[in-house]
């Protein structure tokens, strides 16, 4: 292993070609550190938003007038500004305003930190697309198989948990995948509150080196392989999930 | 886009029917809005004597914030431009019948498609050169260029899908028609596919421009002075006081949102009357 | 005709950051021909570079640059820089001289052409809450620390002393983190420090530590602008002669630096 690694110095040396998260150490663990936390945060902000959209599908079902309205005004308000400025305005405006607790090196520090702001911001976005594309696929469900779930004696939640979102989630898969796919790449935001994603570490290391060729591309085709694999395992699952003779 | 039969397996799916905001009418937001970002100004406004209440530092700054803004929009405008032009082209490239142009328009729309728009700009902003040196002509390649640039590459790719999609959703037996009729393959794609194209094109394409415009604002990372790196120069003008940050990037919020807003009610009526039925 | 159009156009769109400029042997000749000076300066750099609400950079730095412009005979024309693109925008030609806080290093110096003497220094100091009674560097390990995204104190920072870097694009993204308290200090330039403390606003914070690196900052301009690095060099000792940075330093409401004191000393 170290024997790549000295190679990839020595290539710096004779080409100029550098790349020093493949032989310094601490460039590396940065590096590493870096991919972890994309993936890391990618995870927390798909389970969260896959669970805000059923929630929202169901609250906007809701018999209450309000319910409806404050659902849609969440669904319009997060669709329509910019993520980034959301994060902004997060962790900047709306985090100072939450309370303080006592931090382990004797001060004051927010509830949140920057990850955890970026994970509910990103969530809260994701979450908006996600509440839409569950309710088309709730109304794609016949009102006749509600019905007979009715008749066998089914409570309305366990309509909607058993008969209803099975069935709505596949339909709606395609339509899922593709704004969990863009949820993936929409966490290269997360730079902008400084949490060390993939992203972040590369600006610091070529802020170091100077070295912005090498870590672009690098990047480009990390996240090419990344996404690639993501869009790739997404296909064979909405394959495995099709229902047959639909769509 | 009901189902006729007593007893469908499962139902088309259906765009949701938007309701209106709260119940409200879209020109009831502003004043809304407004209210919600500057209330809690109002209230601070009270505590101090000597300094400037947020509301009116916000006002101070809010012209150049507006430019800053109009700036978002022309970057949003001239990149979506680019990329549909560009991006149309691949899109007809995912659908030639050369294996060798299909192949190289389909990988270079996913490379693209992939890769995270941030990372996009931050490419097109290091990589290009500063100008171009073109027969000895030289063509200065500012910053704002460079931005359109890196935002009309995912642009382009997303439109190439686009109109790849469209031509393949229709129906194969129009091509067949066309075909019978002894129309060429160009001019059966120009005169009869890609016009009825263009009405299913439309909605996503306009759900796509406003993803753009959104997406401008990553240009304040890679420091193109738009509206969120004026917000930044702002804050920082005024001495980084906390109390600031709500109402400024309130306000860059509702700007987004008082533009955005309108295209997507529009895009939904759109596609509600582009819909076919059946 | 079109191209002056188009700038007529740009130039009322985007406040700042624009030029047409065309890299030449002789950069001297190209401001004098084009009429303007393009200075790379900082605008988020209070007192040495900032915004006014018309959208315009004032501070040292760009009244520094006025008088190169003056001396000139030319217009100035400022394009707001920040530390992870100012030596990029060098090198490609953007602007033409870069006066942007940049301390003056052996390894900066092999990318940009750096004239003597240094017209400023600072060096590397942390602002923090008095509470924490933070007393030297190694005190820091362990904690978040708020950065700049570029400043080349940031890894030493961290490999030095074991700071957790959490490094941001600009200036008020960190102080208001430091603020909310996301960090522990804020690592940055000691002479903004200085200016910070004495704001009423940044009245519980303090700059506890031995300021360390203490560094020259230097100008610069692109590599092979010898012409042009001799008339920054003379401009700079006229600085110092006549005492012009104390001057701004005094404009701007900065307590004056010994490091502006003693090159006014040597150079009177």
């Amino acid at each position: 292993m170290d024997l790549i690694f000295d190679w990839f110095r020595v290539l710096y040396q004779e080409t100029g070609i550098n790349l020093p998260f493949l032989y310094d150490e601490y460039d590396r663990n940065r590096m590493v550190d870096g991919f972890l936390t994309t993936i890391r945060l990618s995870l927390v902000c798909l389970f969260f938003s896959v669970i805000i959209g059923v929630i929202g599908a169901w609250l906007q079902g809701s018999g209450f007038k309000w319910t409806r309205r404050i659902v849609n005004g969440y669904i319009q308000l997060f669709r329509n500004t910019p993520p980034l400025v959301q994060l902004y305005f997060f962790y900047f405006a709306i985090g100072t305003l939450l309370p303080r607790v006592e931090n382990d090196w004797g001060g004051q520090s927010p509830i949140l930190g920057s990850f955890a702001w970026a994970a509910i911001s990103l969530s809260f976005f994701a979450g908006a697309f996600n509440v839409e594309i569950f309710r088309s696929g709730i109304e794609a469900v016949p009102r006749s198989t509600v019905e007979a779930a009715e008749a066998l004696g089914f409570s309305k939640l366990q309509i909607y948990r058993d008969i209803t979102l099975p069935l709505a989630f596949r339909v709606v898969l395609p339509a899922l995948n593709n704004n969990l796919v863009n949820l993936v790449k929409t966490t290269t935001l997360a730079y902008a509150i400084a949490v060390p994603e993939m992203l972040y570490e590369a600006n610091q290391i070529w802020s170091d080196n100077v070295n912005v060729t090498e870590m672009m591309i690098f990047l480009l085709l990390a996240y090419f392989v990344l996404v690639g694999v993501l869009v790739g395992a997404m296909n064979r699952w909405e394959r495995a999930m099709k229902i047959p003779g639909y769509g | 886009m009901n189902c006729k039969t007593d007893l469908p397996v499962m139902l088309p799916v259906s765009k949701p029917e938007p309701e209106p905001f709260c119940g409200l009418r879209a020109w009831h937001i502003l004043p809304l809005a407004l209210l919600a970002i500057f209330g809690p100004s109002l209230a601070f406004a009270q505590s101090d004597e000597g300094v400037l209440s947020p509301l009116a530092v916000l006002m101070n700054w809010a012209p150049l914030l507006l430019k800053g803004f109009i700036f978002n929009l022309v970057i949003s405008v001239s990149a979506m431009a680019l990329g549909t032009v560009v991006g149309a082209m691949l899109g007809l490239g995912q659908i030639s019948l050369i294996p060798a142009v299909r192949g190289g328009s389909w990988f270079v729309t996913q490379f693209f498609r992939n890769a995270p728009w941030l990372v996009l700009l931050f490419f097109a902003m290091f990589l290009l050169p500063f100008e171009i040196d073109l027969f000895g002509l030289k063509i200065p390649f500012p910053d704002w260029l460079k931005a359109i640039l890196g935002l009309s590459l995912p642009v382009m790719a997303n439109v190439s899908e686009i109109v790849r999609g469209a031509v393949n959703s229709l129906p194969s037996g129009q091509w067949e028609a066309a075909e019978s009729l002894a129309y060429t393959r160009l001019q059966t794609l120009w005169l009869i596919i890609l016009p009825q194209c263009v009405k299913r094109m439309l909605p996503p394409w306009m759900n796509l421009y406003s993803i753009l415009t959104m997406a401008t604002v990553l240009a304040s990372i890679v420091g193109v002075s738009e509206v969120m790196t004026l917000t930044g120069q702002a804050l920082a003008s005024e001495g980084g006081r906390p109390e600031l940050l709500a109402p400024f990037y309130g306000f860059v919020l509702l700007l987004f949102f008082v533009y955005c807003y309108p295209i997507a009610r529009f895009t939904v009526r759109l596609e509600k009357k582009f819909a076919v039925i059946g | 005709m079109r191209r002056k159009h188009l700038i007529t156009i740009a130039a009322s769109l985007v406040v700042s950051a624009l030029s047409f400029t065309t890299a030449m042997a002789d950069v001297l000749e190209t401001i004098k021909e084009r009429g303007t000076l393009i200075v790379g300066v900082k605008a988020d750099y209070k007192p040495y570079g900032f915004l006014d609400p018309s959208g315009a950079v004032i501070g040292i730095e760009p009244d520094l640059a006025r008088d190169v412009a003056d001396k000139l005979g030319v217009d100035v024309e400022y394009v707001p820089v920040v530390s992870s693109n100012r030596m990029q925008f060098l090198e490609q030609g953007k602007i033409d001289l870069m006066i942007a806080t940049m301390t003056d290093r052996p390894d900066r110096r092999e990318v940009v052409l750096i004239p003597d003497p240094n017209y400023y220094s600072s060096g590397t100091n942390i602002l923090a809450l008095k509470s924490l009674g933070l007393t030297e560097w190694e005190d820091l390990r362990g904690k978040p620390v708020c950065g700049i995204q570029g400043a080349f104190y940031n890894k030493a920072t961290s490999q030095n002393f074991g700071a957790e870097i959490v490094a941001f694009k600009g200036t008020a993204e960190a102080y208001s983190a430091l603020k909310a308290g996301n960090c522990a200090a804020f690592v940055y330039d000691d002479s903004a420090i200085v200016a910070k403390t004495n704001d009423p606003e940044w009245a519980d914070y303090e700059m506890p530590l031995q300021t360390i690196d203490d560094a020259p900052w230097g100008l610069a301009v692109a590599l092979g602008e010898e012409n042009f690095a001799q008339m920054m060099s003379d401009m700079i000792v006229d600085w110092h002669k006549t005492g012009r940075i104390l001057e701004l330093e005094t404009k701007w409401g900065v307590e004056n630096t010994p490091f502006a004191k003693a090159m006014h000393e040597e150079y009177k």
